[in-house]
């Protein structure tokens, strides 16, 4: 899927006035996300209707270290917050901040995705690919499409940085950076529940041949665990 | 404010090929995708006349089975994905901004790039033919016939590809509309005073928002499958072929009223203009088609009656796809009801409109039929389905289309269609569709499958099939009819006027052909139909509206300036798609052209980010990036306040609206609720044009 | 005639029926064709006589057997209902479309009416009700028609799809545990129920007897049934239902209903040794040797599952290798061959032989037996071979 949106720094002074008072582009903004949590909702779906039906190993109980992807899920919340600071910082036109705090964003979103680099190459050298079995192309899947959105993000982010160095960004362009946030924090929300489903309900998960009592199948499931 | 002074004359010419290749104008747009979309569809019933030539005999050879399987193929995906989605979206694009009173839609550059995937989409498809690799495993492509080992050349892959670029095309189109009906209308127009094709379109883009999402990540799925060793849908790896199935039809059902609800808003234009009466029930209809969008979610497992999805489920999906015919039910008697005590003038618009009435509820009823599962049992994957499907696709969405046709053709040319030639072509369609597809519902029940390329002449299935395949003669002709008044009509002078009907939209108060700004100065809308309530009082009055609002010189009014970079990022899309069908077999980078498409749709997106929706004015003046544009008539522009005085954007002032009572925010320059104007004094532009 | 249009009945009534349900049904296109569509109504009726006149062999109608019946009449009073409901809505449509067609001079508006709530109301509640009548009779008839009924000692059999033929195994075949695995041909006893087990072992097929039940699909995967019970002796036609690559038009089968104690003869007979001429001898040496049919065909008896199996991993995994292939044990009991396609005779099992391929297009035993890998696709066979071939496998009975 491409993603058409428009990062155009060239929003007129004061916006048009709409029908309902909503930006247009904030709106298209929202509609696109809809649709995303669709793409989303329909990848997550297929993960969770091929749990535990992998026919060979490795399965998530012996490959998913729930320790590490707490911490770099943590980098990806807290990067939200510096999303929250660089819009502010954008309506109170602080240039500085506004150019730290973007950069802060992409950079704790690229320490995500190093992660997920790292996690991807580890999960390979044990002998998880995506061709393995249901787990990995499921997981792969969905969680490569994810970072493929973060990445996207990064590349705006930055783009926005440059555009903010020129001085371009401040009140009356804030919407721009509120676009921006807005799917960042998307991605994020996205990404909290990919974390609860495949790390913290699926990732003891056993194969069909492991004992089934092993496998807690629910939240109260991975509740009883604690 | 802007002053005369500031205004630079729109640079591109406004013909020549050029600039129909970087316009950005909706009503260029709309017919860029409707000529194309009309040349899909004689290819697609090129396509369908191979079918029933083959199948006009029994034991016929004409084609092989390889190529016919091709034909029903490409057929259903061609009339679905490339005719009826982009001859909607065709009228999506011309008529909305007119009817809802806007300059252009809210992100014109977006809708033309819109088209240009749309057009590249059907290439790619299309493509397949010139390497003899044709998708072949049906409109749906079931899983796991799709898979390597069944399927081992190209063809689905080329199926994926095309239509996942197709889905780009689609959902930004979804997008722009939305924002464009949400936001973009004329003052006064509240939502319950939206012609209902302006609903019917809101509640199709929405559909789309929500559907093609799920169908891109089947389609994801099966690309992995079958070029990085996945097994999303490979039994032998674990895989569920079924799981397809779900994903395919819970895009698939909201999809075939993605392709109904656009010809029901047409057709609920038309009746009320040749039967010179409101809409009966206007919000009943409403209602009815977002309820019909709201349950064509909860439906998509009646197509799969016989995967054995257990007795409990079946009757879930039974019941909730029979309830749907409560709401189609009370569209049909709205129809009836808007025609009863009505003068009905059966201009050709109108006859396609009443023959999507009568044809949809055969069609409609079939599809009840199907409905109850245990007959259906019998009835699956039997022509009795091919019935259906072209009662309501041929006999609904298509003759919905041709009503939209003949009902905007003066709009968008200036110029009437010759009514003869018209009425012989509903005939011809209307006869010929009846001699094509009724004597399918006999052969389905009489146990003719469909997609089979021959069949012997034991079954007794010989002689209706003959007829069939005779009635596509007939539109055939209709079809070759249709073009011809075309051609004539183009080359004649204009006679059509600006108000041919005695419309009640918005859109015929304007000239036709509509100018580029399409309205000189922005109405104000008095209520639904409201064309029809201006030129009665006016009548009333003793002073008939004969006359279109005066053009103005279209160079004082912005418009967005033409640009290449939507077509050059559709270019992008393009080749990161078909950069897929090109395997190196390399360990590591197997797929090297996509990334060369990428680096073009990066480029694209950036410089059009870059690039400013108009002109750059001098003193810093304003776009009409919104398609609003601004009127920047001597007579207008000093009377008309466009813009909301500085400072006074971002406050956030609770009002109650004077006429209902409706709490506001004081962005509101009218009430959405009712469509009263908003008394403010921190808010004067209400009194805007 | 009674009630209904279509009558679930013998072969005499059959007919009559079907033309009757017939003339229902044209009288539903008419309404919709005005005057102008008269002279082509008429010769479509009369298209229509011609074209049904025949015994329709794989119709839904003139069904057998409780399950097909009760589908049947499920449809039969969907179909009056909905010819109701045609007549009445296009009625009202035509009537309207007639009587306020817009007369010159014409200039006042007709009364601008708005809507009417009590309407609205009503044409929302009764098709609701309409709706749910219906709905629940057929969840009824769902539910009772998922299982063959308590008591009922059924038959058991599995059907396994291929590409593009259809495996049968009979796990108890004559009561005494008699496991058999056959092809393309359906023997069961009248009068008792049939229970399916559905499977496959490449894509997706559907198991469709029009005469005896609906369809249901065959699933990779999935461990789908069905059953149906025929009420009379006779043969029966079926077909894949559901689009499974180049020959699906060609997959079909037959199912011979017999007398109680000629299906156990049969159960009983099969994989005894049958007696061959020299002729056929020599023939079964060609089978087994230069033939090379033995690596896909079994003809002596039930096919082994491990056998099958091996062939199936060969076909998934390889373009030219071996494919599991039909048993032949009782080929030459078949009234058919090729998957219920042509009959079966000398001439037709020759041309078979010869070129499979000019027989049924696509099937997957031309494309990868050995013997046919040859610039014109016909078997690398001298003719007495391949009549000694036929001799062969006309004695597998
Ligand atoms: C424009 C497209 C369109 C529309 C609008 C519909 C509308 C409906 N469809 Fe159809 N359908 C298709 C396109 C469409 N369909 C296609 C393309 C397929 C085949 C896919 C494939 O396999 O290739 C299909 C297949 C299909 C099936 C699967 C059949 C099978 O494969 O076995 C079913 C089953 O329930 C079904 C049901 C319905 C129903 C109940 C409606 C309802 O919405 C109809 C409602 C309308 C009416 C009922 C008529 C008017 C109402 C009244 C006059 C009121 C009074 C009526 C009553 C009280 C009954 N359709
Ligand atoms: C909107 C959708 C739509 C439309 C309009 C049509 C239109 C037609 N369709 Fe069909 N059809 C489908 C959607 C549609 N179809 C779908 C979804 C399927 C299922 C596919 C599947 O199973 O996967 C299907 C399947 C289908 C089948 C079943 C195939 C099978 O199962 O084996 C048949 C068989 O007769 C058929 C016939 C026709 C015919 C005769 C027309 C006619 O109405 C066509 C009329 C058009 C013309 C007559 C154009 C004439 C052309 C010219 C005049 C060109 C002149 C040339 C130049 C100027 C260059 N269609
Ligand atoms: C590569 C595997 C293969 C080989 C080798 C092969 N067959 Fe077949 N045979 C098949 C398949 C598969 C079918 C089913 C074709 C279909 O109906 O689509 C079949 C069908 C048949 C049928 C029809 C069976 C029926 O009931 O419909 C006959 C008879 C037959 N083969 C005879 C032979 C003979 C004789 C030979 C050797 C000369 C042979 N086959 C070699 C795979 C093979
Ligand atoms: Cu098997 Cu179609
Ligand atoms: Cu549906």
């Amino acid at each position: 899927m491409a993603h058409h949106t428009e990062i155009s720094h060239h929003a007129p002074e004061e916006e048009h006035p709409t029908t309902t008072g909503i930006n247009n582009r904030k709106l298209l903004m929202w509609v696109f996300l809809s649709s995303d949590c669709l793409f989303f909702g329909s990848l997550i779906a297929t993960y969770m209707v091929y749990r535990g039906q992998s026919l060979v190993g490795p399965y998530p109980v012996d490959i998913i270290d729930v320790p590490i992807t707490t911490i770099s899920t943590f980098v990806l919340l807290c990067s939200s917050f510096a999303m929250v600071r660089a819009l502010a910082a954008t309506n109170e036109d602080r240039q500085g901040a506004i150019i730290f705090w973007l950069l802060m964003t992409a950079f704790l979103g690229a320490i995500f995705i190093g992660f997920q680099v790292y996690e991807f190459n580890l999960f390979k050298t044990e002998g998880l690919r995506i061709d393995t079995n249901l787990f990995g192309t499921t997981f792969f899947t969905l969680t490569g499409f994810h970072g493929a959105h973060v990445t996207l993000g990064i590349v705006w982010l930055l783009g926005l940085a440059w555009v903010a160095k020129k001085g371009r960004v401040g009140p009356k362009t804030a919407l721009d950076v509120e676009l921006a946030g807005l799917y960042w924090h998307f991605v994020d929300i996205v990404w909290i529940v990919i974390f609860t489903l495949l790390y913290l309900i699926g990732g003891f998960d056993t194969g069909p041949a492991g004992d089934p009592s092993l496998v807690p199948h629910s939240i109260t499931g991975f509740l009883g665990l604690i | 404010m802007a002053t005369l002074t500031d205004v630079i004359d729109r640079p591109s010419g406004e013909s020549g090929l050029w600039s129909w290749i970087t316009t950005v104008d909706h009503k260029r747009i709309g017919v860029l995708y409707g000529v194309t979309a009309f040349i899909f569809l004689l290819l697609g019933g090129i396509e369908a006349g191979i079918i029933r030539l083959q199948l006009s005999v029994p034991d016929s050879t004409l084609v092989s089975a390889d190529t016919f399987n091709q034909m029903f193929t490409m057929h259903g995906t061609t009339m679905i994905f490339l005719v009826i989605m982009p001859l909607s979206a065709s009228f999506f694009n011309f008529v909305i901004p007119l009817a809802i009173g806007a300059r252009d839609v809210a992100f014109p550059r977006l809708n033309a790039f819109s088209y240009w995937v749309f057009l590249f989409g059907g290439l790619l498809l299309n493509a397949s033919f010139l390497t003899n690799q044709a998708p072949d495993a049906g409109w749906f492509s079931y899983a796991n016939l799709t898979e390597k080992p069944f399927s081992a050349n190209q063809g689905l892959d080329y199926w994926a590809l095309g239509l996942q670029v197709l889905g780009v095309s689609s959902l930004a189109a979804a997008f722009n509309f939305i924002v464009t009906i949400v936001n973009m209308r004329a003052p006064g127009m509240s939502l319950m005073r939206m012609p209902l094709f302006v609903w019917m379109t809101l509640v199709t883009s929405i559909l789309l928002v929500l559907a093609f999402p799920v169908i891109t990540v089947g389609l994801i799925e099966l690309t992995f499958d079958r070029n990085f060793g996945t097994n999303f849908f490979v039994p032998e790896g674990g895989g569920d072929p079924i799981l397809w199935q779900h994903l395919f039809w819970v895009f698939g059902h909201p999809e075939v009223y993605i392709l109904i609800l656009p010809a029901m808003g047409i057709v609920s234009e038309v009746l009320p203009t040749f039967s010179r009466k409101p809409l009966f029930g206007y919000p009943v209809v409403v209602f009815s088609g977002v309820v019909i969008g709201i349950m064509g979610w909860a439906v998509w497992s009646h197509h799969m009656f016989t995967v054995g999805l257990g007795p409990v489920a079946v009757t879930v999906f039974m019941i909730t796809t029979m309830l749907i015919a409560v709401p189609t039910g009370v569209k049909i008697f709205n129809w009836i009801g808007t025609l009863w005590g009505g003068q009905i003038d059966l201009k050709t618009a109108m006859l396609f409109a009443l023959g999507f009435v009568a044809l949809f509820i055969v069609g409609g009823l079939s599809g009840v039929s199907h409905a109850v599962a245990p007959s259906d049992n019998q009835q699956q994957d039997t022509y009795y389905i091919v019935a259906h499907i072209h009662y309501v696709l041929f006999g609904g969405a298509l003759f919905g289309i041709f009503a939209g046709v003949y009902y905007w053709f003066p709009k968008l040319t200036g110029k009437l269609f010759h009514e003869g030639l018209g009425k012989l072509h509903f005939w011809l369609y209307f006869i010929g569709m009846n001699v094509t597809f009724f004597p399918m519902h006999y052969l389905g029940l009489n146990g003719m499958p469909r997609r089979i390329y021959t069949y012997a002449s034991e079954f007794g299935w010989d002689g209706l099939n003959l007829l069939a395949s005779l009635g596509y003669l007939v539109l055939f002709v209709g079809t070759l009819i249709f073009m011809v008044n075309i051609l004539i009509s183009l080359r004649k002078e204009p006679d059509a006027g600006h108000d041919p009907w005695d419309a009640p939209g918005l859109e015929w108060s304007i000239a036709s052909p509509p100018p580029s700004y399409n309205f000189a100065k922005i109405p104000e809308v008095e209520g639904l139909d409201h064309y029809w309530i201006v030129k009665r009082r006016a009548a009333a009055e003793g002073r008939p509206v004969t006359e279109p609002e005066a053009y103005v010189d279209p160079s004082t009014i912005h418009m967005p300036d033409p640009s290449y970079w939507p077509l050059v990022t559709a270019i992008g899309v393009l080749v990161l798609a078909a950069g897929m069908l090109f395997d190196t077999g390399w360990d590591y980078i197997r797929f090297p052209i996509p990334f060369i498409g990428g680096i073009i749709c990066f480029i694209g997106i950036i410089a059009w980010a870059n690039e400013p929706p108009a002109k750059e004015h001098a003193g810093g003046d304003h776009h009409a990036e919104d398609g609003h544009g601004m009127a920047h008539h001597p007579a207008t522009a000093t009377a008309a306040v466009m813009e909301r005085p500085a400072g006074a954007a971002g406050v956030t002032v609770r009002l109650l609206c004077s006429n209902c009572g409706n709490q506001l925010s004081s962005s509101f320059r009218f009430c959405p609720y009712c469509g009263g104007a908003v008394e403010s004094p921190a808010d004067p532009d209400h009194q805007e044009g | 005639m009674g009630l209904l249009p279509f009558r679930g009945a013998d072969s005499q009534t059959l007919r009559a029926g079907d033309e009757k349900g017939k003339t229902t049904l044209m009288s539903k296109r008419f309404t919709i064709t005005r005057k102008p569509l008269l002279l082509l109504g008429i010769s479509a009726i009369l298209l229509l006589v011609m074209a049904c006149a025949p015994d329709a062999k794989q119709s839904t109608f003139g069904t057998s057997g409780p399950v097909a019946e009760q589908q049947l009449l499920l449809f039969n009073v969907l179909l009056w209902v909905m010819i109701v409901v045609f007549v009445l809505v296009e009625g009202v449509l035509l009537y309207a479309i007639i009587k306020f067609r817009r007369r010159p001079g014409q200039d006042e508006l007709p009364p601008q009416t708005h809507g009417h709530t009590a309407l609205e109301i009503t044409w929302t509640i009764v098709p609701t009700i309409l709706i749910l009548g219906l709905g629940i009779w057929s969840a009824i008839t769902l539910f009772n028609l998922d299982q063959p009924p308590a008591g009922a000692d059924a038959l058991e059999i599995t059907a396994v799809g291929h590409q593009w033929w259809w495996e049968f195994e009979y796990p108890d075949a004559d009561g005494n545990g008699k496991y058999i695995s056959t092809a393309n041909e359906l023997k069961v006893p009248v009068d008792r129920a049939v229970r399916v087990n559905l499977r496959s072992d490449d894509v997706i097929h559907s198991f469709w007897i029009p005469k005896l039940a609906g369809k249901i699909d065959m699933v990779p995967t999935r461990e789908n049934y069905m059953w149906f019970q025929a009420d009379e002796t006779g043969t029966f036609y079926g077909q894949c239902a559901e689009f499974c690559g180049t020959a699906h038009a060609q997959m079909k089968f037959l199912v011979q209903v017999l007398p109680q104690e000629d299906y156990l003869d049969w159960a009983e007979r099969f994989g005894e040794t049958p007696v061959l001429s020299a002729q056929a001898q020599a023939g079964q040496s060609v089978f087994n040797g230069t033939g090379g049919c033995l690596v896909c065909h079994t003809a002596t008896g039930s096919d082994d599952p491990a056998v099958v199996d091996s062939r199936m991993q060969s076909f998934l995994t390889t373009e030219t290798g071996i494919a599991p292939g039909p048993n032949l044990t009782d080929l030459a009991t078949r009234e058919r061959f090729g998957a219920g396609l042509v009959d079966m005779n000398r001439q037709n099992l020759r041309q078979w032989i010869r070129n499979p391929e000019d027989v049924k297009p696509g099937n997957h035993m031309s494309g990868r037996a050995a013997i046919y890998q040859t610039s014109d696709g016909r078997a690398n066979l001298s003719e007495t071979e391949i009549t000694s071939l036929l001799e062969y496998l006309l004695s597998l009975k």
